[in-house]
């Protein structure tokens, strides 16, 4: 067995001991067994590091012959690597926490944790497809298991509402990346990311198209709308959906274009691709701080999250490509981690409405501590990785002189703190809801917390010494793009090669200041834990009270009033309508005219046919 | 190419027979036409390239419109008189065609090799329903057990299909010298058929449109010839009998639960039919072209004879189409099949019956097999031993390797 083959073998391998056990296993034994089989499939994957590092491409068939000439190969370089690791490795820790999570789910634990492992080995084909007629199977495998499993309670109408939405958006924008492929197939005669000849059929409208595809899988305005409405999924898929497995699928795509033709393309696309990055940005965090439902908040700030990431891809520098790939795995970890706390809060408290929750620090410690340690990460906060990630991408855009990128960067992190300080006040401090009294609640299981909390353990780990990501990882991601960028990064991710030293002072500032924080804190002999009052950006709350999610909610839809109409729903269903009206009026005509006048319709073919064969 | 379409009729042959065993179909007579519909399309793929064939060709769709007038009531009777007129209006013009030009071995001065060429096109669209004489199918799939618009489509059509990819071979000049009016055909088919599939309540009407609007596809792929169009059009069509058994079947089963037909009114049939919504869905997919799906295998083969047949402005048809037949069957799925159970407006009570497992089985069968096909489809390679030996020559160099 060829070791680039093994991580996806180990996958279907348990994909297929799921089906084959389904009656002998209890839900937990099936999820031990997922969960096993992505741990190994993350220990082959880790072995494929050493190889990456020297720049080795390891190529091996995953299914050979397929179709005709046609082969379902594998070329794994550093940038697959990448992926596979991230997959494997986020798909290990959220398969652990879905043992507790899906344990007294009645019916359908088989079906979740075999679509489970498809879903990620779907990754991990696609990450490392030889050629993109292979690249775009595994999108599109991708993209059922994400149907399937978002509406994995099928009789909820909710649910399968969702499902519908993800598939409807993604697929119809996918086609965009299949008709790139035709067309450089009849241009180039040849479907290989490294070709010659594929690169000079690879012009920027062929370009667009993938990028299209990649807008929807990536949640990029303005074909996010279906994230928000997958959220009626059981956590552990909104988990891996957010982090690693799907809404990674389009990331992977634009960084892989740049293998095509040294990343020709770029030089066209880089101003669109940048400014739907930083409107994505803004528009992501702009509806998240709207939302009350925890998920829905979660999944808002997927969107804009991934705006930074697209915007560091499409920077188009060694260090720009750095910063988005760092700052893809980086989201992977604090934004899984982040919807397994919103789920154990789930679990133990029946509802993730921010109306309906408070005080749950008091019962849930555990999960409080590592949802504050991904909040924070998310928020750039420093000794975050999330802090790293946007230091990058701002010193790859000051580095391009793109100061505009920088500030819209920046007004974007502030609202995402702004928005993670309500979710967390809201689900943990204060005064517990009305909604929980008398309720139990207990903290997460322990393998949720393991899962939850390694995930949480890494942003820390790197976001004190990034280059433990960026040297085995990150950077022969890089150099397999065509990139010869050497990596300067010490502790904390400061970078000793760039001439970034605005942004290094600035970064030492913010350190020093919360180290100074810290200290007064501690000095000043901190409070006994209880209620105090809150300054809210006004005249400070009384004792006991706090901002609550409405008042921020309705504070957020007042101050951004004009931003909430760039909801292109409403644009999607006047399509839908106008074409299902369309549609109706056709049907009458050729019901009348056609259908129910058989002679007609023959008489019309024929003189139609008749004159079209005399006139060629 | 009947090493692999005589192992396939004869497969959808037993699967609707176990089927129709389990979930009655027809009487005797309805039996009797399926069984000499089957055995004469068969033995017309046994004869080959030849008058023979096409006369048992022939002969099976005459039976064909049998099967649907047993059914015994004015609607079928209607339907049959529909599909009548099609079948000998489509067998004079085809037969015509065949005689003017030797069958496909001369071309006729002028203005004989045109007329030829009229004559085929119509009949071929007469006898596939192709848009704007289609008028039959919609009229069958109403009117006629699920199972005998399944066996219309996944025999008889597709043994009328793979005479003309033969033919393709034999009078290229049929296709290449009037390919503009073919795509024209094929467009027609393409978009029409979808906006009025789009505009059914009813589901079987429906994947009778969505059959149209696929064998457009199909046509466009036959007109562009070459390996690739010929290869796509050839795991089209197979893609498109199996599909179309499993999707029909999953119907049938749900006509069995409600006793009354199915529309878009039925809500959540998923909980009472888990495995009837789930084929219906995996078929609903592989017909879409989803990979890795045997439609998938056809279906970028036939964007590719899309691409070289008419640029930019025939993909965009190819779009238009496969996005309509996505929002038509993901409609189905979701309105039909999934969500909390509904049993219509008005609610009014369902027969309640189960399926039967022996049509469970036979659903999960032809549901599963487009994707094993669409993740080995070398297992559809004609001929094993002799690699290509009954194949286009084209569609056997892509199946093995070979492509110039």
């Amino acid at each position: 067995m060829h070791p680039t083959t093994l991580p996806i073998l180990l996958l279907l391998g348990g994909f297929v001991l799921q089906l084959l056990l389904a009656r002998a296993l209890t839900p937990v034994g099936k999820g031990i067994l997922a969960t096993a089989a992505t741990l190994a499939a993350f220990a082959a994957s880790l072995m494929l590091v050493p190889p990456s590092m020297d720049g080795i491409v390891m190529q091996a068939n995953l299914l050979a012959p397929w179709d005709g000439p046609f082969a379902i190969g594998l070329r794994v370089d550093g940038l697959s690597v990448l992926f596979m690791v991230m997959g494997t490795g986020i798909g290990a820790a959220i398969l652990l926490f879905s043992v507790r999570y899906m344990e007294h789910e009645e019916q359908g634990t088989t079906r979740f944790y075999a679509i489970m492992l498809v879903f990620i080995a779907g990754l991990l084909v696609l990450s490392s497809a030889a050629d993109m007629l292979g690249a775009y199977m595994a999108w599109e495998v991708i993209g059922l298991c994400s149907y399937s499993l978002v509406g994995f309670w099928y009789k909820e109408k909710v649910a399968t509402d969702g499902a519908r939405k993800v598939l409807v958006i993604t697929h119809l924008a996918g086609y965009g990346f299949l008709i790139g492929i035709v067309l450089i197939y009849s241009r180039a005669g040849s479907f290989d990311w490294t070709d010659p000849a594929v690169a000079t059929a690879f012009t920027s409208g062929v370009a667009a198209l993938f990028i299209v595809a990649a807008m929807a899988k990536s949640v990029m305005f303005p074909l996010h709308t279906w994230i928000p409405e997958a959220m009626n999924a059981p956590t552990p898929v909104s988990a891996l959906l957010h982090s690693a497995c799907y809404v990674k699928a389009g990331v992977y795509l634009i960084a892989r274009m740049y293998v095509i033709g040294d990343g020709q393309w770029h030089a066209a696309l880089e101003a669109p691709l940048l400014a739907i990055g930083c409107v994505t940005i803004l528009i992501g965090v702009i509806f998240a701080m709207a939302q009350t439902d925890l998920k829905r908040l979660l999944a808002f700030h997927t969107v804009s999250q991934l705006g930074y990431i697209v915007v560091g891809l499409a920077l188009g520098s060694d260090l720009g490509l750095a910063a988005g790939l760092f700052y893809c795995f980086s989201h992977a970890l604090f934004k899984g981690t982040l919807f397994m706390c919103a789920g154990a809060i789930q679990h133990a408290a029946g509802t993730r409405d921010l109306r309906q929750l408070g005080g749950l620090a008091a019962q849930m410690p555990g999960t409080a501590r590592i949802w504050i340690i991904a909040a924070a990460s998310i928020a750039g906060v420093p000794l975050t990785n999330g802090f790293v990630a946007k230091w990058l991408v701002f010193s790859a855009a000051l580095d391009k002189g793109l100061l505009i990128v920088v500030l819209v960067g920046w007004i974007g992190s502030v609202l995402t703190a702004f928005s993670f300080l309500k979710a967390t006040v809201n689900a943990f401090y204060g005064v517990p809801s009305r909604a929980l009294l008398g309720k139990r609640i207990h903290d997460a299981s322990p393998s949720m917390l393991v899962g939850m909390g390694s995930m949480a353990a890494l942003c820390l780990v790197f976001g004190l010494a990034p280059q433990l990501l960026m040297l085995p990882i990150v950077a022969p991601a890089v150099h397999s793009l065509g990139f010869g960028w050497q990596v300067e990064m010490t502790w904390l991710g400061i970078l000793t090669d760039r001439s970034t030293l605005a942004v290094t002072i600035g970064g030492g500032v913010v350190l020093v200041s919360a180290l100074l924080g810290i200290a007064v804190y501690r000095l000043a002999q901190a409070p006994a834990a209880g209620l105090v009052s809150v300054y809210s950006g006004g005249e400070p709350l009384p004792v006991g009270d706090r901002p609550g999610a409405v008042d921020f909610a309705e504070m957020a839809e007042h101050a951004f009033h004009p931003v909430y109409a760039l909801d292109p729903d409403p644009l999607y269903r006047a399509i839908w309508l106008r074409l299902t009206r369309t549609s109706g009026n056709l049907r009458s005509v050729a019901r009348a005219t056609l259908e129910d006048h058989p002679s007609r319709a023959i008489g019309l073919a024929a003189a139609a046919v008749a004159a079209g064969v005399w006139l060629v | 190419m009947n090493t692999v379409l005589i192992p396939l009729f004869a497969g959808i042959a037993l699967g609707v027979a176990l089927y129709a065993r389990a979930i009655p179909q027809g009487g005797r007579s309805w039996w009797g036409f399926a069984a000499a519909t089957v055995a004469l399309a068969v033995a017309a793929q046994l004869a080959g390239h030849s008058w023979l064939a096409t006369l048992l060709a022939s002969a099976a769709e005459f039976l064909a419109v049998g099967m649907v007038w047993s059914k015994g009531t004015p609607e079928a009777a209607a339907a049959a008189r529909k599909y009548l007129t099609a079948v000998v209006l489509g067998t004079v013009a085809t037969t015509t065609a065949l005689a003017l030009t030797h069958f496909g071995e001369v071309r006729p001065a002028a203005p004989f090799d045109k007329l030829a060429a009229a004559l085929l096109m119509l009949g071929v669209a007469l006898k596939l329903g192709l848009v704007p004489v289609y008028f039959w199918l919609p009229a069958v799939a109403r009117a006629s057990s699920a199972m005998t618009t399944a066996l219309i489509i996944a025999v008889v059509d597709v043994g009328s299909f793979c005479e003309l990819l033969t033919l393709r071979e034999t009078a290229p000049w049929m296709f290449e010298a009037y390919a503009t009016v073919w795509i024209a055909l094929a467009v027609l088919s393409l978009l029409g058929a979808a906006m009025l599939a789009l505009a059914q309540s009813e589901l079987k009407p429906m994947l009778a449109f969505s059959s149209i609007d696929d064998m457009g596809y199909l046509l466009l792929g036959l007109v562009a010839g070459g390996a690739d169009g010929l290869a796509g059009a050839w795991f089209g069509i197979l893609g498109h009998g199996l599909g179309k058994v499993v999707l029909f079947g999953a119907v049938g089963a749900a006509e069995w639960h409600l006793g009354r037909p199915v529309t878009l009114d039925t809500r959540g049939l998923s909980s009472v039919l888990p495995v009837a919504g789930a084929a219906f869905m995996l078929g609903a997919l592989g017909f879409i072209g989803v990979p890795p799906t045997l439609g998938f295998v056809g279906h970028w083969r036939l964007y590719l004879a899309g691409v070289e047949l008419g640029g930019p402005a025939l993909v965009a048809a190819l779009y238009a189409a496969s996005a309509m037949g996505l929002l038509c069957y993901i409609r189905a799925i979701h309105r039909t099949w999934l969500g909390p159970l509904g049993l219509g407006p008005l609610d009014a009570p369902a027969t309640g019956r189960s399926l039967p497992a022996m049509a469970a089985v036979v659903l999960l069968v032809f549901a599963i097999a487009p994707v094993a096909f669409g993740l080995v489809p070398n297992l559809l390679r004609p001929n094993p031993l002799h690699p290509g030996a009954n194949a286009h020559p084209l569609v056997a160099a892509v199946l093995t390797g070979s492509v110039p």
